[in-house]
């Protein structure tokens, strides 16, 4: 299923949890493993000189940098490189970081890309890092051609023994290309399968959140939704389960999640447009997820990419 | 003989000297041999005598040093009022010089000269505005860097940027294949909200050939996809080229005459090869200025226009809006005060002067002008080159201030700069200054407003839910 893995990675302490999934996860399937940090962003017109997305200084595009770098990032991952013990290429590069993330996936027909996120225990990274972290999950999530996987805190960083697979649903074209992939890892993993909507009663018309006759139809309708679109494409297969709760979206999904002991969570992230800056530090539902649940988020919006 | 390796009077021509140059860290090496760069002044004298004509001998003999440029030039007013920053001055203590002492001239000269061309000037020519004369300021300049150019006496990233004009005909490492392949990609990147959107690459006769600034391959292909969007709401039979798209021209501001005519003729010869009806040109000033402007002077086009008409950007704007081929959203228009920065290159230089206060007048409810404004604006700060030379960084800070009290005078927190450059330039006035400002191109601030015709809208699919 995963045959290349791309980690994207800013080498700081936020990304040592996905560091040990990509790795882990590199090991476990025999993958290929690309590793991508954009260490700085252009900032300086057409100069050499960027800056650097971890202390905001200002940092030249030279060999010997470059040759830091690197060194810098092996000797964080160093005992991983060892484990996994295959070749493995190292991009470093300058650039807008999703759009760098994203136009290296697309060249090397990436599978999966797994990366970190910012958490609350987080170090103050800085205004220039915050926004960017945000903006830069949001970004590749809803553009990348394959799933993404996105490790928040550091208990979701265990991969393995998959047994219990949350698909959370929004009815949403992306959901619909998140349901195939929960599917398949379903049966990869001879799984459970937990299907799941929440019900959003954090917005909408007063009368309807007052109303509890109103929600639970609501819930019955969308059981049938879900029997329509999803089961009916199981071919049979019966170890699955569907609830629908009602609150807010995110909330209800990390709890329902903790309560399925959950070892994976897959959802479509189908924000069409980008939230400004300012605001994707708070982020989208996925985003909440990532930051609250304790298992791994798989985020899958597109179909799978067409091999040339 | 120059012993020198890095800065020699010899352009870059091929790769392995640009990289050998580039791993020069902030040109240590570079400037250290500039210091023993020698100047041979027959060959300086020689190009002055073969290139130096009456038009630029005269507006040096007439200048009467009257001073009326002084309070014209962003530099000086925010020096304090330093004399060294009169224009007049700049231009005479250098070029002045130069000609009148017949090219017979040393190296610390020169790298005073240097210093004054691309440290203390951005080539906006507010100057040549109030000049009683009409003394071109930025013609001068200009023709000052080219001598300059002509000895080696050129910034680092200078010499950089017209070696990779040299090169790859575009003003980054950007390749053809890169090119077209980023076109590819954002297709692909994009055909889930836009279903039906194509970048047509290569197709002849179409009404619109669109060239771009490499920046956008490099950094922000968005740019580009954004341009095909709203090609094709106003439903334009548009192309691009997949050589001679570069339409910026660091050549131009290194004074690397040749570099300069090589990067235009790829733009002409796309457009005798593809044939279009019109170019239109990016949101780049310095592009518009160096291809429409003073491209064909350089190509010895007689008729001193593109071979086919060229529309800048904010004009095709301007004109897609008032024709209807673009409308706005009346609810979706800005509703904060809202401010637009005038590009010197195609406003001043360029005329197009009208076309930004049309768009705004389509676009903002509260738009508000900056003063002075249009033909009469203050330079970014960062024209000419200025931007992206690490060496006078600190005399780029500085010449902000002008800009940025503009900016806070207006009240606006939203500055619409259809200028690539310029878009740097205000990004880093924010960065220095934290005046508490946003920065936008046009493309999608107009994407957010602008209504989509039911044919290019996604097809829902069955109980898909927002």
């Amino acid at each position: 299923m995963f045959k290349k893995i791309l980690f994207a990675t800013t080498g700081t302490p936020s990304c040592d949890a996905a560091a040990r999934v990509a790795f882990d996860m590199a090991k476990r399937y025999n993958t290929e493993l690309f590793i991508i940090n954009v260490f700085g962003i252009p900032s300086r017109s057409f100069s050499q000189v960027i800056t650097d997305l971890r202390t905001g200084d200002e940092i030249d595009l030279h060999d010997d940098q470059l040759v830091k770098i690197k060194n810098k990032l092996e000797r964080r991952y160093q005992q991983q490189i060892h484990d996994y013990n295959s070749p493995h290429d190292i991009v470093l590069t300058d650039g807008i970081p999703h759009t760098e993330i994203l136009r290296v996936a697309r060249k090397k027909e990436i599978d999966l890309i797994v990366m970190g996120a910012r958490t609350s225990t987080e170090e103050n990274t800085g205004s220039v890092n915050r926004h960017l972290i945000g903006s830069t999950l949001q970004n590749v999530a809803r553009s990348a051609r394959c799933p993404v996987l996105i490790i928040g805190r550091a208990a979701a960083s265990f991969w393995g023994g998959i047994s219990n697979i949350i698909f959370g649903t929004d009815f949403s074209k992306g959901s619909s290309q998140a349901f195939e992939f929960a599917f398949n890892l379903t049966k990869m993993f001879n799984a459970s399968l937990h299907i799941f909507h929440a019900i959003d009663i954090s917005s909408g018309p007063f009368e309807f959140t007052k109303n509890q006759e109103v929600i639970e139809d609501r819930i019955r309708e969308v059981r049938g939704m879900i029997r329509k679109r999803y089961i009916s494409k199981m071919e049979g297969y019966n170890d699955y389960e569907i609830d629908v709760w009602e609150g807010i979206p995110y909330v209800e999904i990390v709890k329902y999640a903790r309560e399925s002991f959950a070892d994976l969570i897959v959802m479509a992230h189908h924000t069409k447009k980008m939230a400004p800056p300012e605001e994707s530090v708070f982020g989208s539902n996925v985003e909440q997820v990532v930051l609250r649940s304790n298992a791994p988020v798989i985020s899958v919006n597109h179909p799978a990419r067409q091999k040339k | 003989m120059n012993e020198n390796i890095f800065c020699t009077p010899n352009p870059v021509n091929d790769k392995d000297a640009l990289d050998a140059l580039l791993r020069d860290k902030r040109g240590q090496q570079y400037y250290d041999e500039m210091k023993r760069l020698k100047v041979d002044t027959a060959a300086l004298k020689k190009l002055v005598n073969d290139t130096c004509r009456s038009r630029i001998r005269t507006w040096l003999e007439i200048c009467a040093h009257c001073g009326m440029c002084a309070d014209a030039c962003a530099f000086y007013l925010s020096n304090d009022k330093d004399p060294e920053q009169v224009p007049s001055y700049k231009i005479q203590s250098t070029l002045g010089k130069i000609v009148k002492q017949k090219g017979d001239v040393d190296n610390a000269f020169m790298r005073y000269a240097m210093d004054v061309a691309w440290g203390k000037c951005t080539c906006c020519n507010r100057c040549s505005l109030y000049c009683p004369f009409g003394i071109d300021m930025g013609v001068l300049m200009s023709y000052l860097r080219g001598l300059l150019f002509s000895q080696g006496f050129v910034p680092w990233e200078m010499k950089i940027g017209s070696g990779m004009h040299r090169i790859f005909r575009a003003q980054m490492d950007v390749t053809v294949e890169d090119w077209v392949d980023t076109c590819e990609w954002m297709i692909e990147e994009y055909e889930d909200e836009w279903p039906r959107l194509k970048i047509p690459v290569d197709k002849k006769n179409a009404d619109i050939m669109y060239t771009v600034n490499a920046r956008e391959a490099k950094h922000y292909p968005d740019d580009i996809a954004e341009a095909a969007v709203l090609f094709s709401i106003a439903g334009e039979n548009w192309t691009v080229p997949s050589e001679g798209w570069e339409e910026t021209s660091l050549a131009m501001f290194a004074g690397d005459w040749e570099g300069a005519k090589l990067q235009v003729k790829s733009v002409y010869d796309a457009m005798d090869r593809l044939k279009p009806k019109q170019m239109v040109v990016t949101e780049c000033g310095h592009a518009y200025r160096a291809t429409v402007i003073e491209g064909p002077y350089w190509a010895g086009l007689k008729s001193g226009k593109t071979p086919v008409e060229t529309l800048h950007y904010v004009e095709w704007v301007a004109k897609a809006l008032r024709s209807g081929k673009l409308k706005i959203d009346p609810a979706k228009k800005i509703k904060e005060p809202v401010t637009y920065h005038d590009s010197c290159n195609y406003i001043r230089n360029g005329g197009l002067s009208q076309y930004g206060r049309e768009i705004m007048s389509y676009i903002a409810e509260d738009f508000r002008e900056m003063t002075p404004n249009g033909e009469h604006n203050f330079c970014c700060g960062g024209g000419g080159g200025l931007n992206g030379i690490g060496k006078y960084r600190k005399e780029r800070n500085t010449g902000q201030k002008v800009k940025r009290d503009q900016i806070l005078a207006t009240g606006a927190k939203l500055v619409i700069t259809p200028c690539h450059n310029c878009w740097d330039a205000i990004r880093d006035l924010e960065e220095v200054y934290k005046i508490g400002i946003r920065w936008s191109f046009l493309k999608p601030l107009l994407l957010d407003m602008v209504i989509v015709p039911e044919h290019m809208k996604p097809q829902k699919e069955e109980n898909e839910e927002e």
